[in-house]
C-alpha cells in the first residue's frame, strides 16, 4: 500500500477513535459524580442548584449530556474550568504550549542522548564505556521520575541555586510578546537573547527529569539491537567490500538497529505525557499536567475531558509518525496489510 | 547433481605462478574453557587462475582460513596467533593495457611491481621485483583498499549477506564508489586534481567521504547537481553492467529492488556481481551454493566458473560438498581439525587419496548403489581443539593409527608431484626426527 494512502486512511479513522475515547472518558468521569460542583458556592439554595443543573443540562440523561458536551466541542466550547475559574478554551492554549515546549525538549534530550549512548555502548560491547552506560541506563530506568526530579530540585535549586523553577523570570516574560505561546520561539521571534537564555535555563531541570527515563530505555534498546545487527553477515559483507568502519556502522548497522528502536521511541512519547504531570508539579511548570492534576483532585470534569481528548490526538499522531518512520527505515514493512 | 552441470572445468591451463601463499597460519579463539586452536598451522599456495577447493567438515577451520585473507575475523575473541598470508596483487599489463600480449601470457594482467624498487628487485621483494603483501600485518587502510577490489568474498547465504534495508543498486554501488571513484569522476568530466570547492565536494561525494554540507551544496547549486547526476549515471551504468554480467534479467529493475523482492538464486547472482565488480585477483567463495536450491546450484557454479575464467581470477572454493569440489576445482586441500592433511590436484586426490581421513571422506559420499540405511561414516567425532598436544589430530579416529601418531605431529610432505600428505603411513618417522621431537 502506498504511504500516502495509508496516512489518509489513518487520518480518516482518527476522529472515530477520538469519539470512542471521549465516550469512554465521559462515562468514567461522570461515574465520579455530577460536575455541577464547580459552579456552586456554599450560599446557594437547593432551588438555585437545580436551576444551574437545568441551565447546563445536567438534569438530563447521560447520553443527552454527552451529546450536549460534543455539541459544545464542535462549537469550540469545552466547558467551564473550575480550577482555572475561566472557560477551558481560554486557558487551554497557553497551558498546552507550555507542556508541548517541555515535552518536545525532553523528547529531543531523550532521543538524541539515548541513540548516542546506545551506539557508543553497542560498538564498545563489554568494554568499560559499555559497563558505565549500562549502570547509568539501568539506574535511570529504575529511578522514579518524581524522586529524581525532587533530587535535582534539592541539589541544583535549593542548595546550589544554579537553576530556577517555574517557566520564566516574570520581568523577562512580560518584556516580549507571545504570539505562539512557546517561550523559545517567542523569544527568537522577538529577537531577545535574554529571553531565549531565560527560556532555556528554565527548561534544563524539568526536561532532564522528564527525558532521563526515556534516555535509559532508548539507549538500552539501541545498544542491544546494534549489537545484534553488528553480528549479521551483511555487516561483514559491507566490510568485505572495503567500506571504512564509519560507513559500515552508519549506513548498515546503525540504520537497521534504528528499526526496533523507533518503536521504543514511540512508546517513550506516551511516557513523556504521563511524566509531564509529575515534572510540572515538581518544577512549578504552568502546563497541562499540573492543571490536570488539580482538576482530577477537584472534580473539574470539563478540564479532564479536554486534556484526555488532546493527549489522545497527540498520542495517535505520534503513533502515525512512528509508523511512517518505520516504513521509511525498513522497506519490508508493509503498512496497512 | 554433477550430471546436470556442463563441464566447464580446466578451460584455462594452470600457470604455476602463485598469487597467494599461506604459511603456518594460526587463528585461535579465546573461550572460557581455554584457547581453541581453530586454525593451527595451515600451509597452501593459490596459483594464478586456479580454483582451489578447501574441504572439510564443519568446524575444521576452512571458513576461518578463508576469512583470514580479508582479515574478517572477530578480534577478540579471535587471535591471529602466527603465520603469514602473502598476497601478490595484479595490475593491468602495462605493455598491452589489458588486451593480452606475450609478456602477460595473453591474460592482460601482470603482478604489480614492488613499490620500493619499481620492479627492479630489492631486499623488500626478495629480488623478484613483485609486490608481495602480508595480509595479516598490513595497515587497516591498505586492507580496506584490497577488500572488494583485489580480494572479494562470496558469502554462504545471500539473504543474510545483503542488507535488507538498502536497494541492490545502493549496495552494489558502494563497491564502485569505494574503489572506482576516480573512473566515475572522470566519466563526469571532473579531473582528479581539479581545483575549487565544488570539485572537492563532488570528489568527497564520489568517494563516500562526504560531509553533511556536501549534499546540501548539490541540492542548491544547479551546476553541481548536473555534475553529480553525471556521476550517478556513470555509477548506474556500471552497476547495470555488473548485474547483466551475472545474467540477471532486467538489471534496471533489479537495481531498484530490495533483497527480499528477489529469489535466492537472484540474490546470489547479486552477491557474485558485487564480488566480481572490480575484477578481483582472488575470490573467496564460502559455500556459495549451500543455501540455494539444488536446481539453482548448478547454474550458479557454472556462472562463477565462467566469470572467473574470463577474468583469470583465482578462487578459493570453501565447501563440504565433495561432488561439487570435484567438478569445479583444479586442486583440493582437505582440512581436518585446523590443519591441511592432504593437498593435490583434484583428479589425483579423488582417484588416489592417501590420507586415511580423505579416504574416509570419499567413502562416506553415498552413490546410487549405496543400499538404504547403510551410509558410511567415519567413527568417532572431531577432537576438541582446546590446547591440543603434539599428535596427529586424526589419530583417535584412524583405523591405521600406530606408534608415532599419538606422540608426534605429521607435516605435509610430497608423495608425488603436486600431491602432499601429512601422515606417518606415507612418511614413516625417522629416528632422527623422533629425536628432534
Amino acid at each position: 500500500m502506498q504511504l500516502r494512502d495509508y496516512i489518509i486512511r489513518r487520518l480518516i479513522v482518527l476522529p472515530i477513535l477520538l469519539l470512542g475515547v471521549s465516550i469512554i472518558v465521559f462515562s468514567l468521569t461522570r461515574i465520579a459524580g455530577s460536575p455541577v460542583g464547580v459552579y456552586l458556592s456554599h450560599e446557594m439554595s437547593a432551588a438555585e442548584v437545580l436551576q444551574i443543573e437545568q441551565r447546563f443540562n445536567l438534569d438530563k440523561p447521560l447520553p443527552v449530556q454527552y451529546f450536549y458536551w460534543l455539541k459544545g466541542v464542535f462549537q469550540g466550547d469545552f466547558g467551564w474550568s473550575g480550577v482555572a475559574s475561566a472557560p477551558v478554551a481560554d486557558v487551554f492554549p497557553a497551558k498546552f504550549a507550555a507542556t508541548m515546549e517541555l515535552s518536545i525538549t525532553s523528547a529531543i534530550v531523550a532521543v538524541a542522548l539515548g541513540l548516542w549512548l546506545g551506539t557508543y555502548a553497542g560498538v564498545r560491547r563489554n568494554k568499560m564505556p559499555d559497563h558505565i552506560t549500562r549502570i547509568v541506563a539501568v539506574s535511570a530506568a529504575s529511578l522514579p521520575l518524581f524522586w529524581f526530579g525532587i533530587l535535582l530540585l534539592i541539589v541544583f535549586w535549593a542548595n546550589l541555586g544554579w537553576f530556577p523553577v517555574g517557566r520564566s523570570t516574570n520581568d523577562i516574560w512580560e518584556s516580549i510578546a507571545h504570539p505562539t505561546g512557546f517561550y523559545i520561539i517567542d523569544s527568537i521571534l522577538a529577537g531577545s537573547l535574554t529571553a531565549l537564555l531565560d527560556a532555556l535555563w528554565h527548561l534544563v531541570l524539568p526536561s532532564i527529569t522528564l527525558g532521563f527515563g526515556g534516555v535509559a530505555i532508548i539507549a538500552r534498546m539501541m545498544r542491544s539491537s546494534l549489537i545484534e545487527e553488528l553480528q549479521q553477515d551483511y555487516v561483514d559483507a559491507a566490510r568485505a567490500k572495503g567500506l571504512p568502519e564509519r560507513l559500515v556502522l552508519k549506513r548498515h548497522a546503525k540504520r537497521n538497529a534504528l528499526v526496533p528502536t523507533v518503536t521504543v521511541i514511540g512508546l517513550t512519547i506516551a511516557f513523556l505525557m504521563q511524566g509531564a504531570i509529575a515534572a510540572e508539579i515538581i518544577f512549578r511548570w504552568p502546563g497541562l499536567g499540573r492543571w490536570m492534576a488539580d482538576a482530577v483532585v477537584r472534580g473539574d470534569q470539563a478540564t479532564i475531558m479536554t486534556y484526555v481528548l488532546f493527549t489522545s490526538v497527540l498520542f495517535l499522531l505520534a503513533n502515525l509518525v512512528v509508523d511512517i518512520i518505520y516504513a521509511k527505515l525498513d522497506p519490508r514493512v508493509r503498512l496497512g496489510d | 547433481m554433477s550430471m546436470e552441470m556442463s563441464d566447464t572445468k580446466s578451460a584455462r591451463p594452470v600457470t604455476p605462478v602463485t598469487i597467494a601463499s599461506v604459511r603456518g597460519l594460526k587463528v585461535h579463539f579465546q573461550s572460557k574453557a581455554g584457547r581453541v586452536h581453530a586454525v593451527d598451522g595451515v600451509d597452501f599456495d593459490v596459483r594464478d587462475g586456479e580454483t582451489l577447493g578447501l574441504v572439510g567438515e564443519t568446524g575444521c577451520g576452512k571458513s576461518v582460513t578463508g576469512r583470514a585473507f580479508l582479515r574478517l575475523l572477530p578480534v577478540p575473541p579471535g587471535i591471529l596467533a602466527g603465520g603469514s598470508v602473502m598476497f601478490r596483487p595484479q595490475t593491468t599489463c602495462p605493455d598491452c593495457q589489458g588486451d593480452g600480449c606475450e609478456r602477460c601470457d595473453d591474460s592482460g594482467r601482470r603482478p604489480a611491481p614492488c613499490p620500493k624498487c619499481r620492479g627492479q628487485g630489492c631486499t623488500t621483494c626478495d629480488q623478484t621485483g613483485i609486490e608481495s603483501l602480508d595480509l595479516l600485518t598490513i595497515s587497516d587502510a591498505r586492507m580496506r583498499d584490497i577488500r572488494g577490489d583485489r580480494i572479494a568474498m562470496i558469502f554462504q547465504d545471500p539473504s543474510k549477506a545483503l542488507n535488507p534495508t538498502l536497494t541492490i543498486g545502493e549496495q552494489l554501488g558502494e563497491v564502485f564508489l569505494q574503489h572506482r571513484h576516480a573512473d566515475l569522476l572522470a566519466a563526469a568530466g571532473i579531473a582528479e586534481d581539479q581545483p575549487g570547492w565544488q570539485a572537492s565536494a563532488l570528489r568527497r561525494l564520489a568517494s563516500q567521504q562526504d560531509r553533511g554540507t556536501d549534499r546540501l551544496l548539490v541540492k542548491l547549486s544547479g551546476a553541481m547537481r548536473r555534475k553529480h547526476r553525471a556521476i550517478r549515471q556513470a555509477l548506474d551504468e556500471r552497476i547495470a553492467a555488473a548485474l547483466s554480467e551475472t545474467q540477471i534479467p532486467n538489471p534496471q529493475r533489479v537495481m531498484q529492488s530490495f533483497p527480499h523482492e528477489l529469489s535466492g538464486g537472484m540474490r546470489q547472482r547479486v552477491m557474485i556481481a558485487q564480488a566480481l565488480a572490480c575484477d578481483p585477483d582472488l575470490i573467496i567463495a564460502d559455500e556459495p551454493t549451500t543455501a540455494l536450491d539444488v536446481t539453482v546450484q548448478a547454474r550458479i557454479l557454472d556462472l562463477v566458473r565462467q566469470l572467473q575464467t574470463s577474468r583469470g581470477s583465482s578462487v578459493i572454493y570453501i565447501s563440504h560438498d565433495l561432488s561439487v569440489v570435484r567438478h569445479i576445482c583444479d586442486r583440493v586441500a582437505v582440512m581436518y581439525a585446523g590443519r591441511v592433511v592432504e593437498i593435490g590436484d583434484v583428479e589425483q586426490l579423488f582417484t588416489n587419496p592417501r590420507h586415511p581421513y580423505t579416504q574416509g571422506l570419499l567413502a562416506a559420499v553415498p552413490t546410487t548403489r549405496t543400499p538404504r540405511g547403510q551410509l558410511a561414516a567415519i567413527p568417532g567425532s572431531v577432537p576438541e581443539l582446546i590446547d591440543p598436544g603434539p599428535s596427529c589430530r586424526f589419530a583417535d579416529r584412524c583405523a591405521k593409527a600406530h606408534g608415532p601418531c599419538a606422540s608426534h605431529d605429521p607435516a605435509l610432505q610430497p608423495v608425488s608431484a603436486g600431491h602432499d600428505v601429512a601422515c606417518f603411513l606415507e612418511h614413516p618417522i625417522t629416528t632422527a626426527s623422533r629425536a628432534r621431537a
